[in-house]
């Protein structure tokens, strides 16, 4: 019959698109592109998208309740950078079960070992940067913060050292491998089929959220859950990982990443230069960073960390999403060694050793900055796709 | 070529290893193989579907394809050039 196979054929086509949006791999440089325009909504929105700042948060919070710190930190579910946080994480956790890919994910000790230790130097490292792989990498550097270009520079020598570490680890302690349970029978539920709708009811319920915080008059801060959900669902779908950026140039010399996110920064500093040039929001906005040396000792002692745990800020946490148990211990020593590196920072007086914040137009002007960042973005594509080709910078 | 076949010269178990240990793993014992030799690698880390492809693609190596092991892991197979 006609009619039956009209439906068939929007089934077949219902399916494929599925296929090709909730279960295929998204290409790393669309990731880049939808990243810089969700992290130019968020600055519109309210303020530059971060992610240190919300584990900082909970890491106070930890203490707080513990009576080591004796101030009240601000509610998880008031603080925007926390909230965005939790969006992240329920964004892959959505993702992952519309893939059908959620399983909590078991891993050998010594792998456990480092996602501890990775944890406690990147808190400690995002604490001395003042930000994270994003707040004080991408959006900082997007923001015109010279500390963003002393924390990458950092992060590259971290990745490096973390890299050489893993090398030598290869050698000298051998890893057994754990094999998962095969999957069980389990009593009457078909996980498979059901993981999509569990996936679609999540994403309800952060849309549902949303509107609840808009009818309590905190419109802003249900935004901020919304924009992180859209970046984690990006980030699980296409494996967005900022740390391939910094360690795949010396690892297998693959330049993918690389490429993605400098045309993610060639967007997102573009986008930035409209908003801050036009005074649509104020020019300093985001600029805090201590240029040089806390982010490019932050950036280094973050990049060695984030090596050993196989994930940075963001990746650790759209990791935890789909169900890795490291990087669930990863992401309480980052809270904890984050809120209690600060405080030691800030009650010892360190901080403002660490250097200032510079806003790079005020000192190069807006004329000059624009272009001098897009020749520095473009120089650092060719010099990774050089590098895919010889291999000049592969350490083994 | 039908991977089930395939007779592998040495196998490489990654299982419960994360990025980029697999990685790291696959591009160490490649090194130290004959050319003409197939490496499996077994893994579970999401990530490897398309990193491993990828990597084994470049260079002299051939990646001659991967399955679902009805044991919740995948099977990798590398031919070494």
């Amino acid at each position: 019959m006609a009619s039956e196979s009209f439906w068939d054929s929007v089934k077949d086509e219902a399916h494929s698109t599925y296929q090709m949006l909730f279960t295929k791999q998204w290409p790393t440089w669309l990731a880049g592109i939808l990243i810089a325009i969700i992290a130019l909504m968020i600055f519109c929105w309210q303020s530059p998208w971060g992610i240190a700042a919300g584990y900082h948060d909970w890491g106070d919070w930890v203490y707080y309740l513990t009576g080591i710190f004796h101030e009240r930190p601000l509610n998880p579910w008031l603080h925007p950078v926390s909230l965005s946080n939790f969006g992240l994480l329920l964004g892959a956790f959505a993702s992952a079960l519309l893939a059908r890919d959620f399983k909590i994910r078991r891993a050998p000790r010594l792998e456990y070992a480092k996602g501890l230790v990775g944890g406690i130097l990147m808190g400690a490292g995002a604490a001395m940067s003042k930000g994270c792989n994003v707040g004080g990498f991408y959006s900082a550097v997007a923001m015109f913060s010279g500390g963003g270009f002393a924390m990458m520079f950092g992060l590259m020598g971290g990745a490096w050292v973390g890299l050489k570490y893993l090398l030598w680890e290869m050698e000298h302690l051998p890893s057994r491998a754990v094999a998962r349970k095969p999957p069980k029978e389990s009593g009457g539920i078909d996980w498979p089929r059901v993981q999509p709708w569990i996936g679609g009811i999540v994403a309800a319920v952060v849309v549902l959220t949303f509107y609840v915080y808009g009818s309590v008059d905190k419109t802003q801060l249900g935004g901020w859950l919304f924009f992180g959900f859209l970046i984690g669902l990006v980030m699980h779908r296409s494996r967005f990982c900022f740390v391939r950026a910094f360690r795949c140039p010396f690892m297998t010399g693959e330049s993918d990443t690389v490429k993605a996110v400098a045309l993610s920064l060639i967007l997102y500093t573009g986008g930035t230069a409209v908003i801050k040039w036009a005074y649509l929001q104020e020019p300093n906005m985001g600029i805090y960073h201590s240029f040089f040396m806390g982010s490019l000792i932050g950036g280094f002692i973050f990049g060695i960390g984030m090596l050993l745990a196989g994930g940075c800020a963001s990746s650790t946490l759209w990791r935890v999403g789909e169900g890795q148990t490291k990087l669930m211990c990863t992401l309480v020593t980052f809270l904890l060694s984050n809120s209690m590196t600060g405080k030691l920072l800030q009650v010892s007086g360190l901080n403002k050793w660490l250097g200032k914040d510079i806003f790079l137009p005020k000192y190069l002007s807006w004329q000059l900055t624009i272009p001098l960042m897009l020749a520095f973005f473009i120089f650092w594509m060719l010099l990774a796709m050089w590098n895919e080709e010889t291999e000049k910078f592969v350490v083994f | 070529m039908d991977l089930k076949e395939i007779k592998a010269d040495s196998t490489l178990d990654t299982r419960g290893l994360t990025c980029p240990m697999p990685m790291l793993k696959t591009k160490k014992t490649l090194k130290g193989m004959d050319a003409g030799k197939i490496l499996e690698v077994l893994g579970d880390d999401p990530g490897s579907k398309n990193d491993i492809p990828d990597f084994a693609n470049k260079g002299s190596n051939e990646f001659l394809g991967f399955y679902d092991d009805p044991e919740g892991y995948t099977r990798y197979f590398i031919k070494k050039g």
